[in-house]
């Protein structure tokens, strides 16, 4: 058990966070509710990050570590499916980006507008739908990923997989590891706003009603960092669902109480926190949402022999 | 990073699980509902202490000028959740080698060790903390039993509340304030640790009836108590210092989630035979509980993690303590909604996890002043300004 960095975990990191620093784009001028970065996401996938799970001497951990750092920016990449989910698919290493959803094709799928591939877990088995001819109509969401919808599923190379259950526990990775990282900076993004604003003649943060519920928030925020990882590390279905179900059953109250704290801004689009509770709402509903993880989770850990 | 265990690790966990197999008796679980302050558990912790003792797992991290065997960090770590699962058969035990040792070997004068650590080294020292009082709980540092100066000692008068092991105890390690003169010390600094015979005159223990088992929470009265001085511990002014030492042993010391998971696994293992396993609200119910206890684990881990490297403590473990909270009451709540039964006296271990999860948040101080410890110092908030 050590929970500190590698000298080589370290290093990665350090790399992302000068390439992060070097491709960064400005603050954006117009408000929106989301800020998808192509270049920043190339910039990622050509220096190697999103293909070091397949890297000897590294694996999925070291892909979870990047996935939290990138989804703590203001802008989204794709990079959670593409590190942690394209291993266990029968596609292309360098094909991303990479869209996933669960059902029926013409459900909104997050990333679709931009990805080349789009994976379908259809509960029984799951569809991998190549996109270079489909027609993709974008869908206006609130939530802070771009989403699309993909038109017809006619006269596109599809690929069916039999057997979802490694596709759906490294989902749930992604969705941990993105959550986490969501979390870490949409309290970050609070905790500054409470020091610098005053109410009553007071930083809004010395109010201990206020400090209890975003110290609940930072114990979430690193409770779910450190299940994500440990399901990175084991690639187990039980942690996997854990981290995902844990992450998801608490956007909840976590959303509310970020939001709450910084009242009316926190509701504009010129405030940045939604830029990140809004992919933690998105995220709620993956891979089943939160029930359907305990579920996984309580069937994986006490199975028929435990 | 690396979340597994290691061959080592892995044996000596297994070895505490044969020691403990061995050791305790077949109606442990009846005896351990009792809870760890009551008088048949303290009778058999002298059995078990003595038994652990004896396979050298008794105070294995203690250094070995101390009678230990300088184990690392995990490996007592992994002792204290085997034993904490099995329920915690050290009873009032575990506080002298979690922290009463710790500190003795720290603070204490050579003829104090002298005294005070072969009976805990064998097994047979039972202590009491003699901290809270009925205006001073977790605001520790507003304590009013006094500890007057007299010839060759102090005189102790006051009141102490919620005791643990008080009716038991053979020692108890006793907060008093020095009396304030002009000039003199005041707040903290007049604060001194006093280890008190809990046989001398003037004592008075009451037990105080409560939810959490027999015997377990008590009030004690100092009626004008004498203290020899070679009994004050650490230097008068010194006293605050050793409680914020003692108090980082104390609160990490605990895997109390590896309790929870067990009566979580064992409600599982129930659900399963009596049919109602199927059942997919029972599952999500069950999974969720699962969530709480490893989020306990992985944070309670983080705090270990920092020992066993040597970091400088931090305000993690106050986040560790939260979530320690939000696991015990996530199983409690799990299994009083599905499995009511077991709290109508028909299951010992369902009513000791109640009993120890409905105190989670309070045990050791109020689980809120963690979260004011948290926001302060790992958040970095500003601090509420005082009043008056």
């Amino acid at each position: 058990m050590n929970y500190g960095l590698t000298e080589d975990q370290a290093s990665i990191l350090a790399g992302l966070d000068q390439l992060i620093a070097a491709h960064s784009p400005e603050a954006p001028k117009e408000p929106r509710n989301y800020y998808y970065d192509a270049e920043l996401d190339r910039a990622v996938a050509e220096a190697g990050y999103l293909q070091i799970a397949r890297e000897p001497g590294f694996g999925v951990l070291e892909a979870a570590l990047i996935a939290e750092r990138l989804a703590r920016l203001p802008w989204v990449v794709e990079a959670a499916t593409s590190a942690i989910v394209a291993p266990v698919l029968p596609i292309p290493a360098d094909l991303q980006p990479i869209a996933l959803s669960s059902g029926d094709f013409s459900r909104p799928a997050r990333f679709l507008p931009i990805a080349k591939v789009l994976v379908l877990n259809r509960g029984e088995d799951a569809l991998i739908v190549r996109l270079d001819n489909a027609t993709i109509e974008p869908v206006e969401t609130l939530m802070a990923y771009p989403y699309g919808r993909l038109k017809s599923i006619e006269g596109l190379e599809c690929q069916r997989i039999a057997q979802c259950d490694d596709l759906r526990r490294r989902w749930r990775i992604a969705l941990a590891c993105e959550a986490a990282g969501s979390m870490a900076a949409a309290l970050a993004q609070v905790v500054e706003h409470v020091k610098a604003r005053y109410a009553f003649g007071r930083p809004l943060g010395s109010f201990q009603a206020i400090q209890h519920r975003l110290a609940m928030a930072a114990e979430v925020t690193e409770a779910a960092k450190w299940l994500a990882l440990r399901a990175a590390w084991s690639d187990i279905e039980a942690d996997a669902a854990m981290a995902a179900g844990f992450a998801q059953c608490q956007v909840s109250q976590f959303t509310y109480d970020l939001h709450q704290f910084c009242g009316a801004m926190g509701l504009t689009l010129e405030f940045p926190l939604h830029l990140w509770t809004y992919r933690l709402r998105a995220l709620v509903g993956e891979v089943g949402g939160a029930s359907a993880q305990s579920q996984a989770a309580a069937r994986a850990t006490w199975t028929e022999a435990a | 990073m690396e979340f597994g265990w290691s061959a080592d690790e892995e044996t000596h966990r297994t070895r505490v699980r044969e020691v403990l197999q061995r050791t305790l008796p077949p109606d442990w679980e009846t005896l351990s509902a009792h809870g760890p302050g009551s008088d048949e558990q303290t009778a058999f912790s002298r059995v078990m202490c003595k038994a652990l003792a004896q396979e050298r797992l008794l105070i294995p991290h203690w250094p070995k000028e101390f009678g230990g065997d300088d184990e690392t960090v995990w490996r007592q770590f992994i002792m204290a959740e085997e034993l904490w699962a099995a329920g915690e058969p050290r009873g009032p035990q575990y506080m002298n080698v979690n922290w009463v040792g710790p500190v003795m070997m720290q603070f204490g004068t050579p003829a104090q060790i002298e005294k005070y650590l072969p009976p805990i080294r064998a097994g047979e020292a039972i202590w009491c903390q003699g901290f809270s009082e009925p205006s001073a709980g977790s605001d520790l540092a507003s304590l009013r039993t006094s500890a007057v100066p007299v010839e060759r000692g102090y005189r102790v008068t006051g009141a102490k509340i919620w005791t643990s092991y008080a009716g038991h105890a053979d020692t108890c390690f006793l907060l008093a304030r020095l009396p304030s003169a002009a000039g003199g010390p005041q707040g903290k600094s007049a604060i001194v640790i006093l280890l008190v015979d809990m046989r001398s005159p003037g004592i008075q223990v009451k037990p105080i009836p409560a939810l959490l088992g027999n015997g377990d929470i008590h009030e004690v009265f100092f009626d004008n108590v004498f203290v020899p001085v070679e009994e004050r511990f650490g230097a008068e002014g010194q006293a605050w210092e050793i409680i914020k030492y003692l108090l980082q042993h104390e609160r990490v010391g605990i895997p109390r989630y590896a309790f929870s998971r067990r009566a979580l696994d064992r409600a599982v293992a129930k659900l399963k035979a009596l049919g109602r396993w199927s059942d997919p609200i029972v599952q999500d119910r069950a999974g969720r509980a699962l969530m709480f206890c490893e989020a306990c684990r992985m944070l309670v881990y983080h705090v270990v993690d920092g020992k066993a490297r040597n970091l400088p403590p931090d305000a993690y473990g106050s986040l560790a303590r939260w979530s320690i909270v939000q696991a015990d009451n996530a199983v409690n709540d799990f299994l009083t909604e599905f499995l009511p039964e077991g709290l109508l006296e028909q299951d010992p271990v369902q009513l000791a996890h109640h009993q120890r999860a409905i105190a989670a948040g309070v045990a050791s101080g109020a689980a809120e002043i963690q979260l004011n410890i948290a926001a302060q110092s790992w958040l970095e908030l500003p601090r509420e300004p005082k009043r008056g």
